[in-house]
């Protein structure tokens, strides 16, 4: 199983920009939550005290990975978490059409003395915003608003 | 002169640069941008086409227009102004940001650079402790829903109420710090699940409080200075920078995904989809205004309840209430925000999207207190650097839609200034400079690096010679305190 991501300069220049990517669906959503996760905290210094099951649908994957990842920026202000680990796994609703996707979160409550906080991230952002397949890989690229 | 766009740009003077709009398809007025040739010259290729993109929405009166400290954004460019007939214009969430509101406060007080430089660790200290800021924080105001919306309808007038703040604050910030028009039914639960919690709160990014001095050499023009409470003499004041937090973020979100929907319904096509709009008068679009009006509202209680915080700081430090202090407000100005206007062209919504409001002398929407020297402008600039205060012009009214620059823009992306710079080796930097950083985040603090930034001099002496605003004092950082 591969799943990546970079940043990526001089594309946001106030913001964050990342591409993620992976062979499945599901490693393509786990490395852009990783990237989110990341832009806002060390998770190396973060416990799994806290967790959440996030289940979503949509009729494509771009909009599967938006919600997604919009869910993961409404999780950290509405519970003043931030994140350790995510889990996902992303089905093709063959039948009706349209991606569904479930995974699990972990992390706990910020507290500024143990956890090395980077950027607060007010929005995932349609800018440039793209999800595409790539010979045998789903790559992804994401602008978050800082 | 070297620029990053082939588009054709006509100088209009030598602060105004015109792109006709026959320079792209679908431009319904000539954009217009402010800037020196230098400033012209250093600007992303990013604004040119943003610009142009803006002056093909619906219903846009005379220009689109960029300030000097204009960089690329989302949809609008940072900097960016435009207004709409309110008959047959659109309003544009990507025309105000996902920060409904962030803006700036400046709190004047009578102590000075030696009264405080003695006690400013310990003070920096318990500004830090009592002004929340970075990832998740929480503010002290503990709300339930009812007690949100109420502060979504008042603004900062809820907070006076409250006890956070005195009842003459209000004349001091802009529509005294409630907005007409807020509905809370428009918001989303979500909206209101990411914001309950975080009312004081500073954020991160490029946001901060930070005590600065304002010295007679750095006073432009001691008149208007002194009738804003400016009186230089190496004076402490406090500058506060931040807006309506998760809530706002929400809001903006929430309503770019209705105007997707809308635009195919009105038939509106736009050439990047940040720039999704809606007629101002479709039920989406008065949707999204009284929604945002509500977030526009928390963000002035927000810097209300900071303000609160900061005098009870001082306080503490000092000994001494802050009515002694001569803690006033000097004013409260938005940056990122849509607002009803009258014009030459009759009723617009202008858009202003890190860009300031700088209404001239004797406009009837200034309080009794300013309308004779203007409405107050407060730029930031980056924290190693100095900020402004201005003040608006006739001419803003007669050129810009009565707008003016709100910072000094970036130049340099978040990434290099974090390989240029560790965030404990500039605050050690800073510190030998005499500026004392508090800082939630290293590495959001190496992200704000001063030459990240463009200089703010350049920038103001621009709108400056324009005539859109007129300096009144800089004024120079030694605390800051960032998330």
């Amino acid at each position: 199983m591969t799943h990546r991501f970079t940043f990526l300069e001089d594309v946001a220049l106030a913001d964050t920009a990342f591409q993620a990517s992976g062979d499945f669906p599901s490693e393509l959503i786990l490395a852009a939550t990783q990237a989110v996760i990341e832009t806002m905290v060390n998770p190396d210094t973060v416990s799994p005290r806290w967790h959440r099951t996030i289940e979503h649908q949509a009729p494509d994957l771009p909009s599967l990975l938006f919600d997604w990842l919009s869910d993961i920026v409404y999780l950290k202000d509405a519970h003043g978490v931030v994140f350790h680990e995510a889990t996902a796994v992303v089905t093709e609703d063959r039948p009706h059409g349209g991606w569904n996707a479930r995974g699990h979160l972990t992390g706990e409550t910020v507290d500024p003395s143990r956890h090395e906080l980077r950027a607060d991230v007010k929005a995932v952002t349609k800018h440039l915003y793209e999800v595409r397949r790539d010979d045998d890989h789903w790559i992804a690229r994401v602008v978050l608003d800082i | 002169m070297k620029l990053s766009t082939s588009m054709t740009l006509n100088r209009i003077t030598d602060e105004v640069w015109e792109i006709p709009a026959s320079e792209k398809a679908g431009m319904l007025v000539p954009a217009r941008i402010y800037a020196t040739e230098q400033i012209l010259s250093t600007m992303d290729s990013g604004v040119f086409e943003q610009v142009t993109n803006v002056a093909c929405l619906p219903g846009i009166r005379r220009y689109a227009l960029c300030m000097p400290d204009g960089h690329w954004g989302y949809g609008f460019p940072i900097g960016g102004v435009a207004a709409f007939d309110t008959l047959d214009g659109v309003i544009s969430p990507g025309g105000v940001g996902y920060d409904i509101n962030c803006g700036m406060r400046l709190i004047r007080t009578d102590l000075t650079l030696a009264d405080v430089r003695p006690r400013l660790e310990q003070l920096m200290t318990e500004l830090f402790r009592r002004v929340p800021a970075g990832v998740g924080s929480k503010g002290f105001v503990r709300l339930d829903r009812r007690k949100f919306e109420e502060i979504m309808r008042k603004g900062a007038r809820w907070c006076i109420d409250q006890g956070y703040g005195w009842h003459e604050d209000l004349s001091r910030i802009e529509e005294q710090g409630c907005i007409p028009g807020a509905d809370p039914s428009k918001v989303s639960d979500r909206a209101v699940e990411r914001g309950i919690s975080q009312l004081g709160t500073l954020g991160s990014g490029n946001h901060y409080l930070e005590v600065q001095v304002a010295s007679n050499d750095r006073i432009f023009d001691p008149q208007t200075a002194a009738a804003l409470g400016i009186t230089g003499h190496d004076q402490i004041v406090v500058m506060v920078h931040c807006g309506s937090r998760g809530f706002g973020h929400q809001v903006a979100s929430d309503y770019l995904k209705v105007f997707e929907k809308a635009m195919r319904r009105y038939g509106i096509a736009v050439k990047d989809q940040q720039l999704a709009c809606a007629p101002f008068r479709s039920p989406e679009g008065q949707d999204y205004f009284a929604g945002m009006n509500c977030a526009a509202n928390s963000a002035f209680a927000n810097r209300q309840v900071i303000t609160h915080q900061v005098r009870e700081a001082f306080s503490a430090v000092f000994g001494r209430p802050a009515e002694s202090l001569g803690m006033n407000v000097v004013y409260d100005v938005a940056h990122n925000i849509a607002k009803v206007e009258r014009y030459a062209e009759g009723e617009l919504v202008v858009h202003r999207k890190g860009a300031t409001r700088a209404f001239g002398p004797g406009r009837p929407e200034l309080s009794d207190r300013y309308r004779e020297v203007g409405q107050p402008v407060i730029c930031g600039g980056s924290m190693e650097t100095g900020s402004y205060l201005l003040v608006g012009t006739d001419q803003a009214m007669r050129d810009t839609f009565g707008s003016t620059m709100h910072g000094s823009g970036r130049t340099m992306s978040r990434a290099q200034a974090k390989r240029s710079v560790r965030g404990e080796q500039l605050k050690q930097q800073m510190a030998q400079r005499g500026i004392i950083v508090k800082a939630v985040s290293m590495s959001g603090l190496a992200e704000e690096a001063g030459f990240a930034y463009k200089n703010i001099a350049d920038v103001v002496e621009t709108v400056e010679r324009a005539g859109i605003t007129k300096k009144v004092a800089e004024l120079r950082p030694i605390g800051n305190i960032k998330g």
